[in-house]
């Protein structure tokens, strides 16, 4: 008898986690769920975990998951071309190499100024930070006032990890891992052979 | 295709023109269009490209259509503004009050540092490409409320934004720092093609007794002869050696 009780209170638990997912559009945090569920945190984990073997993207049409700091229920990718036939939506159009650029820099050494972003990658790179904010990737998170005029800190979005999806900005590997040691060694040596004082070391 | 004489309205001579490149594929006014309203980064359009591409699709051994004259020079007219556009967005900008401001005090180490964070941010942006690639096609099952009629709400940094960007230009960039313009780009266009004469030509070889005024005005005219499809650039990987070929 006490095994049915705890059966159907853990099937409630269940219910009552996957119906707030289903109706978020945003991923849900931990703590927002307790407060709309009432249930104590273990639990709540342990429903998690359940959903999370229920919903796999090789089972089900639905997958859940850990995003932006929170728990999203999405339709499998696998299924994705005919929801967007039903819903009549095509994908955004994919972003420019220079977006990705941006969206890298403000990622790894963020917040930055549009000033800062600029002068990393060396040219104007305003319009392309428009584009950015537009699409709701990159946003003004507060000021740099040491600096005359105290220009706009821009920081990665929600919507950034989402689209990325990462739970967080340390879900991203280390920038100095994604770079071979021998290129960072090229092109010192390129440099140090460019100066005018360099002894010559075969052409540029 | 009529003239504009008579009191008819002129009728637009590129209205015919498509274009199919990999950032866009559709009429050429719809390129300008996208190009204009900051939808289409200039960066993603290869000039080059476009001229080949009108070139290709006008160019006739036979004697010219009514209205080419006035097709092509609107087509001369949007092309060297798409120049200029993207020569202006290319500038290099630094912050005020910033000490690399001055480029000239820019050490070894600093600029290797630079370079070398630069390349890492390149990978970083490829990674972060795939990424967003493997993630895309999610879709959340919620649907986002609409806001209650009389509740739409306005973010004021939004709205600063977009007024900025309706009302703002595009500054001048500051040159002070070039000093006195003692050589042109034609001179160096007559010293590339000479050089070029005799075969491949290594960008470094050619600048190497060059100060960095003469560096970065060869480096225009380079550009400008590889618009003009006399020569070809290429440079294999990121800051590898730049060649010139030529190619008449």
């Amino acid at each position: 008898m006490n095994d049915q009780r705890n059966e159907d209170a853990g099937r409630g638990a269940t219910a009552l986690v996957e119906a707030i997912l289903l109706v978020s559009p945003r991923p849900v945090t931990l703590s927002a769920l307790l407060s709309a569920t009432a249930l104590d945190e273990p639990e709540a984990r342990a429903v998690i975990e359940e959903l999370e073997r229920r919903y796999t993207e090789n089972s089900s049409g639905i997958v859940l998951r850990r995003v932006a700091g929170g728990f999203q229920l999405a339709t499998n990718p696998s299924c994705a071309e005919a929801v967007e036939r039903f819903r009549k939506e095509a994908r955004p159009a994919p972003l420019s190499g220079a977006a990705y650029e941006v969206l890298a820099l403000v990622l790894y050494l963020g917040p930055l100024t549009r000033a800062g972003i600029s002068a990393t990658r060396g040219v104007n790179s305003d319009a392309v930070v428009r584009n950015l904010l537009d699409r709701n990737l990159l946003v003004e998170a507060g000021r740099e006032e040491t600096r005359p005029g105290a220009p706009a800190l821009l920081d990665i979005t929600e919507d950034f990890l989402l689209a990325a999806g990462a739970e967080s900005r340390n879900d991203f590997p280390a920038l100095d891992d994604l770079v071979d040691p021998e290129d960072v060694k090229r092109v010192r040596e390129r440099l140090a052979n460019a100066q005018p004082n360099a002894p010559a070391k075969g052409t540029g | 295709m009529r003239s504009s004489e008579g009191t008819e309205p002129r009728e637009r001579a590129l209205a015919s023109f498509t274009v199919e490149l990999d950032a866009y594929s559709g009429p050429y006014e719809g390129l300008l269009a996208l190009i204009l309203k900051d939808e289409l980064e200039i960066f993603e359009v290869p000039l080059r490209e476009l001229v080949a591409l009108y070139r290709n699709t006008y160019s006739s051994p036979e004697s010219p259509a009514p209205g080419a004259l006035e097709r092509d020079t609107d087509f001369v007219d949007s092309s060297t503004s798409l120049v200029l556009l993207k020569g202006r967005a290319l500038a290099p900008v630094f912050e005020e009050g910033r000490e690399e401001a001055d480029e000239g005090a820019l050490s070894l180490e600093d600029l290797e540092e630079r370079l070398v964070t630069y390349l890492k941010i390149r990978h970083g942006a490829e990674a972060l490409k795939e990424r967003f690639a493997r993630n895309v096609a999610f879709y959340s099952t919620g649907h986002a409320l609409r806001p209650r009629p009389g509740r739409l709400r306005v973010s004021p940094d939004r709205l600063s934004n977009t007024i900025r960007r309706a009302f703002g230009r595009t500054a001048e960039p500051d040159v002070g720092h070039l000093g006195p313009i003692t050589v042109t780009v034609e001179e160096l266009v007559a010293l590339i093609r000479s050089s070029l004469a005799r075969g491949p030509l290594s960008f470094e070889d050619l600048v190497r007794d060059m100060d960095r005024l003469r560096s970065a005005v060869a480096f225009a005219a380079a550009l400008s002869l590889a618009s003009e499809g006399r020569l070809a650039l290429s440079q294999h990987e990121p800051f590898g050696p730049l060649t010139l070929e030529p190619k008449e």
